[in-house]
């Protein structure tokens, strides 16, 4: 966890209230989901696709999408 | 020098008046404390709502006899046309309503006015209403006190039902004792020439107090006082309705189109619905006599039937005109063409909503947008491009390197001229709206104040950008020409994700990932650059002084391209944790 991550976690804590806090995760979970389910389909397309240009660009794609399950995932 | 002669006699006069007149000091004390208390009623339900009559305007506005009784309820509910009229104003001019809806609002705010009457008439008289005036005053003031918007609200509400009721309370006891000594009902004129007056009266009066809610008070305390006929009270009725037009004409007057163009739908339908009312004045308070007896009204409950009438030739209006609004639509866009405003000023900010948050924020990113988009097209001309290459289908790379003609473009002019105004009024209405709000929509306000910021810091670091680029585009040595076109390219390709990712069509995980790749995309450019400006130094190719004009470039390039990303992530991102989820908070 970086120290801006820490920061925030203090910051929610101090500002959000429980019930709050837990709605918030839920609603991170929720996109966590939804990320992971772009990134399926992204592998799928990635299969199928054959010019370089696409390809590359589903590539990008594809790292983005991981870089942001990361940064949606709840430690 | 007569105004300045002229107003303070006339205020003399009538402190005269009040205080020499026992009984007329109550009645104009009643209707003082009457109007506080909507002014009150007015300002609470707006605490209150929290943006809830805003998205049901927005919502529940798609035909016109949708919005016909969305604007009745509204405005029975909150018991105030002019607030339902001001969103209905910003609404369309924000394009959420258009002119049809935003007619049939208006025309059924014009029934809900109608419920004062009922209320008044009803509970006015009925039971003893200062007595629950004074608790209500009391705890208003306590909730007042408190830090919550909502509680204050209610406070608010509190408060100003209190003062309308002590001030229905204070009018009914002045003419009630009114009438021990004179009795104007002994003066009116019969017959049309009677109505008319009346009618004239009623109209002043309106305009004067610039409410028909606290004309139709006092008209309804002065009839239970015995001080006017029936009919007379009807044609009063009638006047407050044409006054209250003449008010809304006299405030579109410095309104923009839309608002002059509600002002005349309204004055049309009250003109109309006036003529025709009284034309059949007595079929119709005949009719009323007869509908009377199936409510459950007493044939001698004058007070009631005035408030039935009231109700009743207000919806003959709406019956008769609401078929003609398509027509009055086509003239009305004829009649006010909307003038093209100085890029410099706003052209969304409204500070007649700044007290309604949900409006105010509304108002605010569609204005951020306005500076971004002003921004954008100044960034492109800096970088000697044109938007409808950019953001057209050509490859990016051949639109850079085919576009090596001098704009000469002046940022700190444009900056000066154009942006600077235009961030200074959004910084300003968003200070003064955060007032207003919770802390969910201050973090919300206090977002887009951050857009605004990174907007006008981009188009500053482009005129860094801008000196060096012209110098090394147009200049002989092939090598750095190539890579500060590669900058260019960098950016209108940033643009060009923008413009993508900013369409309806596509979701936010979407526009999310975009985000996301594009960042990926200049960091790995930056990176790229780096290595590369070491081999062309290492080769000869560009001497020191190239090279660090270069690094510093591609820095402030990748600087912008970022902030870009995130200012696209405030402004197209609505959900909080998806925007969360994309902030880097770096630049």
């Amino acid at each position: 966890m970086n120290i801006k991550k820490i920061v925030k976690k203090i910051d929610e804590f101090f500002n959000l209230s429980k019930k709050k806090q837990i709605k918030k995760n839920k609603k991170i979970n929720t996109i966590r989901e939804k990320l992971i389910n772009k990134k399926y389909s992204i592998k799928k397309s990635l299969k199928k696709v054959k010019k370089s240009k696409e390809r590359e660009k589903l590539v990008l794609e594809l790292k983005a999408i991981k870089n942001l399950i990361k940064k949606a995932t709840i430690d | 020098m007569i105004k300045k002669v002229a107003i303070p006699s006339l205020f003399l006069l009538f402190a005269y008046f009040i205080i020499s007149n026992a009984n007329a000091k109550v009645i104009v004390a009643g209707i003082a404390i009457f109007l506080i208390g909507m002014h009150f009623m007015e300002n609470g339900f707006k605490l209150f709502s929290g943006g809830a009559l805003e998205k049901i305007l927005e919502k529940f506005t798609s035909t016109i006899p949708r919005s016909i009784v969305t604007g009745f309820l509204s405005t029975a509910i909150v018991q105030s046309s002019s607030l339902t009229s001001i969103i209905v104003i910003s609404f369309l001019s924000a394009g959420l309503l258009g002119l049809t809806e935003a007619i049939g609002v208006v025309f059924g705010s014009n029934l809900g006015t109608t419920s004062t009457a009922w209320i008044v008439a009803y509970f006015g008289f009925k039971v003893k209403i200062s007595v629950y005036a004074m608790p209500m005053l009391i705890f208003g003031v306590v909730l007042r006190f408190s830090n919550e918007v909502k509680y204050k609200g209610i406070g608010d509400i509190l408060l100003g039902l209190g003062f309308i009721f002590l001030g229905i309370s204070y009018m009914k006891e002045g003419f009630e004792t009114l009438k021990s000594s004179i009795d104007l009902a002994s003066y009116a004129v019969e017959g049309y020439p009677g109505i008319l007056i009346y009618i004239l009266i009623g109209a002043i009066a309106t305009v004067v107090i610039q409410s028909s809610s606290a004309t139709m008070a006092i008209i309804i305390t002065a009839l239970a006082g015995g001080q006017i006929l029936y009919i007379s009270a009807i044609a009063l009725a009638i006047g407050a309705n044409i006054g209250t037009t003449v008010t809304a004409i006299m405030g579109a007057m410095t309104s923009n189109e839309n608002g002059k163009r509600l002002a005349v739908a309204h004055f049309i339908f009250n003109v109309i619905t006036a003529l025709t009312t009284l034309i059949f004045i007595y079929q119709l308070s005949d009719f009323v006599d007869y509908l009377s007896t199936f409510v459950g009204i007493e044939n001698d409950n004058f007070i009631l039937k005035l408030a039935l009438f009231h109700t009743v030739f207000n919806l003959m209006g709406i019956l008769l005109v609401s078929p003609f609004i398509g027509v009055m639509v086509l003239y009305l866009k004829k009649l006010f063409i909307p003038k093209m405003k100085k890029s410099s000023k706003p052209k969304f900010l409204n500070d007649a909503v700044i007290q309604v948050p949900e409006t105010a924020i509304y108002a605010l990113r569609n204005e951020v947008i306005n500076l971004h988009d002003k921004s954008l097209k100044a960034i492109i001309h800096a970088m000697n491009l044109h938007r409808e290459d950019i953001f057209s289908n050509k490859e990016l790379k051949d639109i850079v390197y085919s576009s090596n003609v001098k704009l000469n473009t002046n940022i700190d002019d444009i900056y000066k001229e154009t942006l600077k105004s235009l961030y200074s009024e959004i910084v300003r209405y968003a200070s003064l709206s955060q007032e207003h709000m919770n802390n969910e929509e201050r973090v919300l306000v206090g977002s887009m104040k951050t857009a605004s910021r990174k907007i006008v810091k981009s188009v500053k670091e482009i005129k860094e950008l801008q000196k060096n680029m012209n110098h090394f585009i147009l200049g002989k040595n092939l090598d750095i020409k190539d890579e500060y076109n590669l900058i260019r390219e960098q950016i209108a390709y940033t643009l060009r994700e923008i413009e993508i990712l900013r369409k309806d069509d596509v979701n936010e995980i979407d526009r999310l990932t975009k985000m996301e790749a594009v960042k990926i995309k200049i960091e790995n450019f930056e990176a790229s650059t780096n290595e590369k400006i070491d081999d062309l130094i290492r080769t000869n190719k560009i001497d020191a002084h190239m090279a660090t004009s270069l690094i510093n470039d591609s820095s402030f390039a990748s600087h912008i391209c970022i902030r870009l990303i995130e200012i696209a992530n405030i402004i197209w991102i609505s959900d909080k944790e998806t925007q969360e989820i994309g902030e880097d908070n770096e630049y």
